[in-house]
């Protein structure tokens, strides 16, 4: 009589994964990322504009109507300007050395790419003090040569390519490696020669994980604080970056400037990480 | 364009894949590679091609009396056929076959009207017409492999090297595209040389066999001369016939 049922066509119910947690389990995971994300995150970014528009718009433009403040935006665009194209260049070149070479020391040339990641800023601008610093190594000798390096915008860029190299080459290494080198072996029996061969082939292949090393490199040389901080010297209007004008402006009390500032940064963040986006589901497309 | 292979030998750090290999293909011939994998025969097709380098010594690779030994890929210009297609895979299956076209230098590289013209004459040579602007990613693995032999053929090369060019491919395609090719080879006599682990393709399509094992060539000749007379139990049981 009572027959055993097996499945029930009426009910509804979605298929379960094994995988998947129980309603109560999930929902507590979800809150807690949310919350931390929202806490760690979203929050101080909102406090971010809050601040540099609480005197309203006008207060926000004045911020920027300041020598101190647009010399120091400028700074910062000439180290970006200089800085990610050069790191665009090592990068690629490391990359390709790790990728496609077989060489003695390879693993540790591959680790030692991710050496900005793992050295405090502060060292990477130390190790150019007491390189080319007034005291250092070729401290006498630059400045016999009336070469300022230390406090001026050489050392700046200097420092900033130091904790920015790693961006490039990280993204691609593996990516060339993954990708494996037929296309370009195909070029070469086609006659190919090796500029042909990188400009019509693997570029096309890698631009987006370029693009997206590029972007990466280019938000942390405009944002790097304490690798510049170190070798800046802190001279207004002379060697003044955003990040260290904004710590300037913060300890005179000045919070609405200082803020305004700021805002640009996170903004330029913000930015950043949509074009990240982007750029990593079209790596992912291709 | 005849090849001369003398005394050339391989070494991946210390594995020998080549040992002092000496072959010689004749002008118009079909030859195939044969051999278990790591037999060596891979190797030796891409050392002809000029993307792998052979050990310094006194070996040497000559193509048609000129000693190419030391001379790149791109100055060789042997039309090479991968076994995994390697296409462009962010180009056309027209741009694929043109490239070897547009980066000639300037006096020799056809303008764009003949560019087109070939592209069209080599897509209806490959039954592939109208599939001009279509993406490597929308084809099978057969049209695939018939663009990337359209692609090598495309700049008239003398020489034709071909990677385990039907390896990918399930049992149906393969027969035809091999039928294809032998075609092909009647028509044009370019100079053929074609590694294959399937014994049934090496003797099917070859004038000549060379039977690889362990980077030693171990026999050359004809398939008949090869069922006929296998020189040693290698070759006989790898070929699976009795020896007599």
């Amino acid at each position: 009589m009572a027959a055993i049922i097996i499945s029930d066509p009426t009910r509804t119910t979605r298929p379960r994964k094994a995988t998947a947690e129980s309603l109560w389990s999930r929902w507590l995971i979800i809150s807690i990322a949310v919350g931390f994300m929202g806490l760690m995150f979203v929050l101080p970014l909102v406090i971010i504009f809050q601040e540099a528009f609480r005197k309203g718009w006008e207060g926000f433009v004045q911020a920027f109507d300041d020598r101190a403040t647009t010399h120091a935006i400028w700074l910062t665009l000439k180290v970006a300007a200089i800085t990610v194209p050069l790191n665009t260049l090592f990068g690629l070149a490391a990359a390709w050395c790790i990728s496609r070479f077989q060489f003695r020391g390879r693993r540790f040339l591959s680790s030692l790419i991710e050496l900005p990641l793992w050295v405090s800023p502060v060292i990477a601008g130390m190790v150019y003090v007491l390189l080319f610093g007034a005291q250092g190594l070729f401290g006498p000798a630059l400045k016999e040569h009336g070469i300022k390096i230390i406090f001026a915008l050489p050392g700046i860029v200097l420092s900033t390519i130091f904790v920015t190299f790693t961006f490039v080459a990280r993204v691609l290494a593996p990516q060339m490696e993954a990708q494996g080198q037929a296309e370009e072996e195909a070029a070469m029996t086609l006659g190919a020669n090796g500029w042909q061969m990188f400009w019509r082939v693997t570029l096309p292949k890698i631009k987006w994980g370029l693009l997206y090393g590029i972007i990466l490199c280019n938000a942390r040389s405009m944002g790097e604080f304490g690798a510049v901080s170190v070798v800046s010297g802190h001279i207004r209007n002379k060697t003044n970056t955003v990040p260290l004008h904004i710590e300037v402006l913060y300890n005179e009390y000045q919070f609405v400037p200082a803020f305004a500032v700021a805002s640009v940064l996170a903004l330029l963040a913000l930015v950043t990480l949509i074009l990240k986006t982007l750029t990593t589901t079209q790596r992912g497309a291709a | 364009m005849s090849i001369h292979i003398h005394h050339i030998s391989k070494t991946f750090g210390s594995f020998h894949a080549l040992k002092n290999v000496d072959l010689e293909v004749k002008t118009g011939e079909l030859v195939a590679l044969l051999g278990p994998s790591g037999s060596g025969k891979t190797t030796l097709l891409r050392i002809i091609a000029g993307l792998e380098f052979a050990d310094a010594g006194e070996g040497s690779i000559q193509f048609h009396g000129t000693d190419v030994t030391n001379r790149s890929a791109y100055e060789r210009k042997a039309g090479f056929v991968f076994q995994n297609y390697a296409l462009f895979n962010h180009m056309t299956v027209a741009e694929n076959i043109a490239f070897g076209l547009r980066v000639m230098k300037r006096p020799e590289r056809p303008d764009r009207e003949d560019i087109e013209k070939s592209v069209t004459e080599l897509l209806r040579r490959i039954a592939l017409e109208g599939y001009g602007s279509r993406f490597p990613s929308q084809l099978s693995g057969g049209q695939k492999q018939r663009v990337a032999l359209a692609r090598a053929l495309a700049v008239g090369p003398q020489v034709l090297l071909l990677d385990e060019p039907f390896g990918a491919l399930d049992a149906k395609v393969r027969k035809t595209l091999r039928k294809w090719l032998r075609q092909f080879h009647e028509e044009t006599k370019v100079t053929t040389l074609f590694v294959t682990h399937d014994q049934d393709e090496a003797f099917e399509l070859a004038d000549r066999v060379v039977v690889l094992h362990e980077g030693d060539i171990q026999q050359i000749g004809s398939p008949q001369q090869l069922r006929e007379h296998p020189k040693n139990e290698f070759v006989a049981d790898f070929l699976d016939c009795v020896m007599i």
